[in-house]
Order: structure tokens, then C-alpha cells, then sequence
């Protein structure tokens, strides 16, 4: 089962599958299905962002809305003001970027609670700034911008124009994403977060990699919000709200933290719950996305993501018990037999499957 | 010089609630190494239910008691069900768990009461009194002495109980505690419960102000955060002082600096938290911590 999974062949196929449903989805769907995917689009690029920094570098950052937000606005500005959109993209990532580099050049000093203290002072302060800065603004009431509608020539309806932009450009982050994780500075990165006296040993400077960590998740949330304000074309103070980090941390952790899979999995949960549950009853979101993190937390502390793996784990551990039973049979019943048996049994698979359970978050 | 004093004293004032959920933070800190961040959401829910109760005819001071005591027991029974299987573990795994308890308590308080704010009674008359030309208002002057109550309260049981110093052992070192027979387990609850009573004690306090919701509490909390990183987070004492700055700071300077006015008096004190830090990361009164690799 494990083999079939890491087939490549079987990977391949399953990528391909996802990719053609992605391009078909919007043709097929209603504009607010097309809306709501996009959007999972534009959270997966922040929380992939937000991911790297606390996932893989392993540093609390409870800021990542204020880059979205502060993305958001260059985004806005720059088109209202007809610059060419090229530049209004760089500098949407550059400017977050810039100011993340600034912020964590002296926070990174600092590790865990007073690490995560300062980064929710970002959008505690971003949000009244923003909302006295009203000529770059608009204050309380935010900034519209009508752009990015489609082009004759293409024969789509405006939502599917976007939804293909905000999805091309995503996936051209989440390809950078993917193998900045997986490279010479995904490894680092590991190291720093598991043990940073073996990073220094090694001649990896702690220091470096996680400024480094930041300034990547504050570009990341930069384009996130310029790609934001491509699906909702407007923005206000109320972006950059710490609730809207906190949120993208509980998403993040839901779906999978140092996955890139997962990071998709919690854009993915942090779009689709609200919808759902306010359905049901808007009043019941909070309480829901409580229980289901506190559910996970204890049940799949590696996220969604980790979901099969863990079933396989489960179906393998019951099969042995089961194969157990039937091998003890009723011949040798004794009780000696019984008490060293399920013991050394349960010993024997725990020791098995440690090591697919992946050495991420085991310190 | 009337209005600048009557400015100290209202800064006084809500530096005292933000102290009195900074004590919180740095109580559970002490016992399990932990920041809760869901102790003001922890500290709605057990507002509220004063809130029904005195909707319901009980005497304010009554629906108060059994507020702290519900608060005392749900925080006992969170780190009884949710949070030991996370103490002691990777402390971004901890930040997360309690980030998942702020939503829940904040999703409990929503469910039963719905998010629009609804009004609360105060436990002190509305009225001002005439201190030498100075106005000040009794609801501030209460909630000052409420909180330096707590404080002596507070410092009292950890000096001079039985059961504080056994606290103390166990926040100290919990393997040597237990091995000369300490009950940690229980220690460890009472510590969370005691938490949770102090937060509804600041819910209770502050309510009448903001008027009660489930959100009620979000900011503060992050400003006793900042007092209590500020002070030093294994330092009641510092907290506290920490607290009252923060309240005085942003008063002052919302008030005389022109370019902060009152809409970016809230970045104040968070600036100051970063000044403080890139300079003295243990916090003003902490104590160094020295890992051994």
C-alpha cells in the first residue's frame, strides 16, 4: 500500500488528474464556486508563506496578515495609479518582503513567546496605520479596484479569467516554494528549527536562515495579497486583522505544517469552513474550528495531511492484533502466554513505524 | 495638571485590568511553562455567565462568585482534559493548542450569546468624586484597588501557604517535586484554575466598559501579553508595574502627541515592547534563562 503510494508512476497520474480538474473546474462551475477556489488559491500562496517560516524554520510568526494586507495595498494603489501590472506585482512582494527582512533583522533574537508577541504586534499596529494613511488607503472604508476583467478574444466570463491568473501565478510560487523547501535551504532551514547548536556546528548561521525564513514568508504573503486583491479587488484595515493570522496558523496546522500538501489542505479548510458552517449557522464557526483543531491537534498531530498514513497505520497495527488472535488460537491459553504476548507484540509495531512517521516534529 | 493626573489615574486603571490578565498569563506561565492565549476568552466565557445570571435576577455580587468559581473549574478541568498532553512538548505545538482554545472558548461564548455586545452592570456607582480640583471616577479608583487586592492576594499565597510554596516547587522543577510527594497533577490544575479566576476577575471589570462579547477581551489580552513579556514572564510583580506603564504610556501619549492621537495610541505600547526587547530579551524584570546544550 505504502509502495503504491510512492509510486511516481501513480503520482504522476494523480498530478495530472488534479491539474486537468483544475482546468476544467471553472468552466463547469458557478461564479461563487469559481470565487471561492480562486480564493483557496490566494490563501495557499499565504499560508505556504506562513508555513515556511513556522513549519519548516520552526519560528512562531502570528504577523502573516499584515504582509497580506500590506501586499494588498501596494497591489491597489499601483493599478489605480496605471502602473505597468509587472511592477505593481514586484513591488508587492518586494515591499512586504522588505519590511519582514527589517522586522526579523532584531526579532529573530528572540525565540518563542516574545517571538510571537512581536509578530502579532504587526497587524495590531498595521491596522490603525493603515486606517490614518487614507490618501494611500481609503481608510476604514478600504480601497475598490475594478481590474483584471477578461479580454474579449479569451470568450471567459471575468471569474474564470481570474481564477486561471491567480491559479498560474500560485503555481509558479508553490513550484519556487516547493523546491526552496526541498533544497540546500529547506535542509537548513530543518536543521535550524530541530537543533540550532548542530546548525552552528555545521557552519550554518542560525541567524541568517531565519531572517532569511521571514523575508521568504513575508514575500509570500506580499503576493497573496496582491493576487487577493486580483479575486476580491478590494481591501481594508480589516485584512490585516490578527484574527486573520491566527486563522491562517489554525489552517495551517489543520492541514499539515512542513507540507507542502498540507499547506494546500489548510487554504483549502481556511476558505471552505466559514462557507460551510454558515450555512449551517454563522454563529457555530468559531466553536467548530476549536473542536476541529483541538481534534487534530490530538488525534493527527502531522495535520490532514497525514491522514492516510496514519489510517494505513491504524488498518496495519489492527491487522496484526487480528493475525495475533488467530495465531494465539485456543491451544495455548495459558496465562503466561497472554501477558507476554500483546506486550512484546505492541512493542514490535511501535518500533516498525517510527520510522515512516517522518522525522519533522519530533523534537 | 488636573486633566494630566485625571489621564495618569484612568491610565492606572486599565493598566489594572491588563495587569490582572497579565498576572494570569505569568500564573500559568510559572506552573506549566506555557502562554495561554486563550485566557481572555477563558475569562468572556465565565463573564457571561454572570451575565446570565444577573440577566436572571441574581445579585451582582453573587453572579460574581460563581463566575470566578466556574472560571476556576474550567480551568482546571482544560488542563486536566486538553493541555497536559501538550505540556512539557514543543512549545509552538503549545502556542497552537491554546490559539485552539481561544477559538473554541470565543466559539462557546458566541454560540450561546451570539457576537453583538450586550450591557453589564458595575459593581461601583458611576459617579466621580472631587480629589483637590481632580476628577476621578469611582469605577477607576475601584478597579485600582480591586487589582492591588489581587496582587497582595496573590503574593501572599505563593509566600506564605503551604500550598503556594508547593506551587512554586513544582513550577520550579516538576521530577524532584513529585518525587518527594508532591500531588503535581493537582498543583498543576489548581495553577490553571487560579489563572482562569483572575481572568474573570479582569472580564468582570471590564465589562461594564467595553459591554460584554466574545470578543470582548481579544485586546487586552494582547496588551497583558505585552506586560507581561515586558515585565519579565516569572515576575508577578513586574507584570503588574508593566501593566500599569503600558495604561499610562498610551493615555499620555494619545493624548499630548498630536501625530498618535487616539487611534495609534494602541501602537504605543507595542513599540515600547519592541524597544525593550531588541535590548533586553529576558524583559525588564526576568530572569536570564541559560540553556545548557
Amino acid at each position: 500500500m505504502k509502495n503504491f503510494i510512492a509510486n511516481t508512476k501513480v503520482r504522476g497520474l494523480a498530478l495530472a488528474a488534479i491539474a486537468v480538474f483544475l482546468i476544467v473546474a471553472p468552466l463547469v462551475s458557478s461564479p461563487f464556486m469559481n470565487y471561492q477556489l480562486s480564493l483557496v488559491a490566494v490563501y495557499a500562496v499565504a499560508i505556504l508563506g506562513l508555513n515556511i517560516v513556522m513549519g519548516y524554520a520552526g519560528q512562531v510568526s502570528l504577523g502573516q496578515s499584515a504582509f497580506l494586507g500590506l501586499g494588498a495595498y501596494v497591489a491597489a494603489y499601483g493599478i489605480l495609479n496605471d502602473w505597468p501590472i509587472v511592477l505593481v506585482f514586484v513591488l508587492s512582494c518586494l515591499i512586504p518582503a522588505l519590511v519582514g527582512m527589517l522586522v526579523a533583522l532584531f526579532a529573530v533574537r528572540l525565540r518563542g513567546i516574545a517571538l510571537a508577541m512581536v509578530t502579532i504586534s504587526l497587524p495590531i499596529i498595521g491596522v490603525p496605520l493603515a486606517k490614518r494613511f487614507s490618501e494611500f488607503t481609503g481608510g476604514s472604508q478600504g480601497t475598490t479596484v475594478s481590474w483584471l476583467d477578461a479580454p474579449d478574444w479569451s470568450g471567459l466570463a471575468s471569474d474564470q479569467w481570474r481564477y486561471y491568473i491567480v491559479f498560474a501565478i500560485a503555481v509558479v510560487l508553490f513550484i519556487f516554494g516547493r523546491n526552496l523547501t526541498k533544497g540546500r535551504i529547506g535542509r537548513a532551514f530543518g536543521i535550524v528549527r530541530t537543533n540550532e547548536a548542530v546548525a552552528m556546528s555545521m557552519g550554518i548561521s542560525s541567524y541568517r536562515y531565519k531572517v532569511l525564513a521571514f523575508t521568504v514568508a513575508s514575500m509570500f504573503g506580499g503576493a497573496a495579497g496582491f493576487l487577493y486583491i486580483g479575486i476580491v479587488q478590494y481591501t481594508s484595515p480589516e485584512t490585516m486583522s490578527f484574527h486573520n493570522s491566527i486563522n491562517m496558523v489554525v489552517a495551517m496546522v489543520i492541514g499539515g505544517s512542513a507540507s507542502i500538501i498540507g499547506t494546500v489542505l489548510g487554504a483549502a479548510y481556511f476558505v471552505f469552513l466559514p462557507a460551510i458552517s454558515g450555512q449551517i449557522d454563522p454563529t457555530q464557526t468559531a466553536l467548530i474550528s476549536g473542536v476541529v483543531l483541538l481534534v487534530i491537534l490530538f488525534l493527527l498531530p502531522h495535520g490532514l495531511v497525514s491522514l492516510p498514513r496514519r489510517l494505513i497505520q491504524l488498518i496495519a497495527r489492527a491487522r496484526q492484533k487480528l493475525n495475533r488472535a488467530e495465531n494465539a488460537g485456543p491451544e495455548d491459553a495459558g496465562p503466561a502466554q497472554n501477558e507476554t504476548g500483546p506486550v512484546s507484540a505492541h512493542t514490535t509495531t511501535d518500533v516498525s513505524e517510527s520510522h515512516p512517521e517522518s522525522p519533522s516534529k519530533n523534537t | 495638571m488636573a486633566y494630566f493626573i485625571q489621564l495618569i489615574v484612568e491610565g492606572l486603571a486599565t493598566g489594572s485590568i491588563y495587569g490582572a490578565l497579565a498576572l494570569a498569563i505569568v500564573l500559568v506561565n510559572r506552573s506549566t511553562g506555557m502562554i495561554n492565549f486563550a485566557q481572555g476568552a477563558m475569562a468572556v466565557l465565565a463573564t457571561f455567565v454572570a451575565y446570565a445570571l444577573t440577566e436572571s435576577g441574581t445579585p451582582l455580587l453573587v453572579a460574581i462568585v460563581v463566575a470566578f468559581v466556574f472560571a476556576f473549574l474550567s480551568g482546571a478541568v482544560v488542563e486536566r482534559v486538553i493541555v497536559r498532553k501538550f505540556e512539557g512538548g514543543d512549545p509552538d505545538t503549545a502556542v497552537v493548542v491554546t490559539i485552539g482554545l481561544l477559538t473554541l472558548f470565543t466559539g462557546i461564548a458566541a454560540a450561546f450569546f451570539g457576537y453583538e455586545p450586550h450591557p453589564f452592570p458595575s459593581l461601583f456607582p458611576a459617579e466621580s468624586i472631587d480629589i483637590l480640583g481632580v476628577f476621578i471616577s469611582l469605577r477607576s479608583l475601584g478597579t485600582i484597588i480591586v487589582l492591588l487586592l489581587v496582587m497582595v492576594l496573590l503574593q501572599s499565597l505563593f509566600r506564605v501557604t503551604k500550598m503556594g510554596l508547593a506551587m512554586r516547587a513544582v513550577a520550579d522543577n516538576p521530577q524532584s517535586a513529585s518525587l518527594s510527594g508532591l500531588p503535581v497533577s493537582r498543583l498543576l490544575m489548581i495553577g490553571w484554575g487560579l489563572a482562569a479566576g483572575l481572568g474573570s476577575i479582569a472580564g468582570v471589570l471590564v465589562a461594564p466598559q467595553l459591554f460584554i462579547s466574545p470578543s470582548m477581551l481579544d485586546f487586552a489580552l494582547v496588551y497583558a501579553l505585552a506586560a507581561a513579556i515586558l515585565g519579565g514572564l516569572d515576575s508577578p510583580f513586574g507584570a503588574v508595574i508593566a501593566a500599569w506603564t503600558i495604561g499610562i504610556v498610551e493615555n499620555l501619549a494619545g493624548a499630548y502627541v498630536s501625530f498618535i492621537g487616539d487611534d495609534l495610541k494602541i501602537a504605543v505600547p507595542f513599540i515600547m515592547v519592541m524597544i525593550v526587547l531588541a535590548v533586553r530579551p529576558q524583559g525588564l524584570f526576568g530572569r536570564k534563562v541559560v540553556v545548557r546544550v
